[in-house]
């Protein structure tokens, strides 16, 4: 997998829809996004569904998005959010700038 | 009202909309207002939170909470939308159960018959 | 009935066609499809000796104990106690069994409303809640509306609940889909100086630990 990402990294969630249990709302996907913090590491929820043991454990992220990139016609206050619990495989790099 | 026995429902989304959100996926649809009312939960209802957890319990695991997750997201949109939680709980649970192997399809119906016939019966 | 199965447990409770106590005593209508199969289930179970009267009754007695009082103690230890709250907030699960309550698996994450922030929560896919301290979650948490809403329009469905954010306080929802389990810390309302925890919890409703209400001193000018 990819580099793990930090608090304040800027990403992007994948934009796919593949069929099963998956633990990434739809209306989420193909939204930006900053790591907020860094959960911890925990079996993958999309193969215990399965009775697989879910190992090796994935990073979690809790990642922030501002209301009005999530929803375009968002009529609350500009500084609301909503804070997703995502894995490490849904998130892209979204930052403009090459990573260090 | 007893639900169809056929194959579940192939009808995983909830609109032609938007294909690949699950029926389950409701952040962002439309809804109404939403009903303040609290009801606490039946005897029969906490007793299936409680034979799910029993089944889950660290040392046990004969079924994990994605599995029961998983199981509510296949049984179909019809059901799902008609159901209420615990019953969805316990159609989860029933599907989940048979699919292990550790209850069998006929013996459940068979129990539920017999004891149907016993309450009748007897009463509560 | 004979009992031909082994049971790993010889309880005294055997159940194969006897009379169960019964389960809603006041209620003689016919149980449902559903209350029907849950009971055959459990009969199944124990009769494999998949499962215990005595695991089953003891879980019950469990479940009965996760009740919103048990979040109301714990938000009013946190006013009081800034160590405690400095815990709460760093691992909440080791925080609360300090009041003897065990989170399981899940990890109880307490978010801590300020004078800029106003968090809720909310389980758009199921309904995952803090159950150990919170007890079950209620209709509307697990209403298809509430899973719909309150992700995109947070402050009108705050207020259908009567609870008005102010626009120079942001809204934060959490969606708890993983294996945290969020916990809203209110702040603690004027007016309550030196007041004891008790009274303290008696402010804490469940609908403030969720995030849909703040809690309200009685009379309060």
């Amino acid at each position: 997998m990819s580099e793990p990402f930090a608090p304040g990294d800027r990403v992007r969630v994948a934009r796919v829809h593949p069929p099963g249990h998956r633990r990434t709302p739809f209306y989420i996907r193909g939204k930006e996004g900053i790591i907020e913090r860094v959960c911890g590491e925990f079996a993958n929820p999309e193969e215990l569904g399965y009775g697989f043991d879910g190992l090796p454990k994935k990073r979690l992220y809790r990642v922030r998005f501002r209301q009005k990139d999530v929803w375009p016609d968002y009529a609350g206050d500009p500084g609301d959010t909503v804070d997703v619990d995502i894995y490490e495989h849904w998130l892209r790099s979204a930052n403009t700038k090459a990573r260090k | 009202m007893k639900p169809d026995d056929q194959e579940p429902d192939n009808t995983r989304f909830t609109s032609a909309r938007e294909p690949g959100r699950g029926y389950h996926d409701l952040g962002g649809l439309d809804g109404g207002q939403v009903d303040p009312a609290v009801t606490e939960a039946k005897p029969w209802e906490k007793l299936a939170v409680v034979i799910g957890n029993s089944l889950g319990a660290k040392g046990r695991r004969l079924i994990c909470t994605d599995e029961v997750r998983r199981t509510r997201e296949e049984m179909g949109a019809e059901l799902y939308n008609r159901l209420g939680y615990f019953e969805k709980g316990i159609e989860a649970l029933r599907r989940l159960l048979i699919e292990k192997g550790m209850i069998d399809a006929q013996e459940l119906e068979h129990r539920m018959a017999a004891l149907a016939r016993r309450i009748e019966e007897e009463g509560r | 009935m004979n009992d031909e199965h082994d049971h790993p447990a010889h309880d005294h409770e055997h159940h194969h066609g006897h009379a169960h106590p019964p389960l809603q005593p006041d209620d003689t209508s016919p149980p449902g499809h559903y209350e029907t199969m849950i009971l055959a289930m459990r009969d199944l179970l124990l009769d494999k000796g998949i499962l215990t009267a005595d695991q089953i009754r003891r879980g019950l007695e469990n479940l009965d104990s996760w009740q919103p009082s048990r979040g109301a103690e714990i938000v009013a230890r946190a006013w009081v106690d800034p160590e405690f709250k400095r815990r709460l907030l760093s691992d909440g699960n080791a925080a609360v069994a300090e009041f003897g309550i065990d989170m399981g698996s899940a990890r109880l994450t307490v978010v801590e409303n300020t004078e800029r922030v106003h968090n809720v929560i909310v389980c758009t896919l199921c309904s995952c809640y803090p159950r150990p301290v919170l007890g079950l979650p209620p209709d509307w948490y697990r209403s298809k509306n509430y899973r719909a809403r309150v992700v995109r329009e947070p402050r009108k469905v705050l207020s259908e609940f009567g609870t008005r954010i102010p626009d120079d306080v942001a809204v934060r929802v959490h969606d708890s889909l993983a294996d945290l389990r969020y916990l809203v810390l209110p702040r603690r309302p004027a007016g309550t100086d030196g007041w004891g925890e008790d009274a303290l919890a008696a402010l804490v409703t469940r609908d403030c630990m969720v995030g849909v209400a703040d809690p309200q001193v009685p009379n309060a000018r």
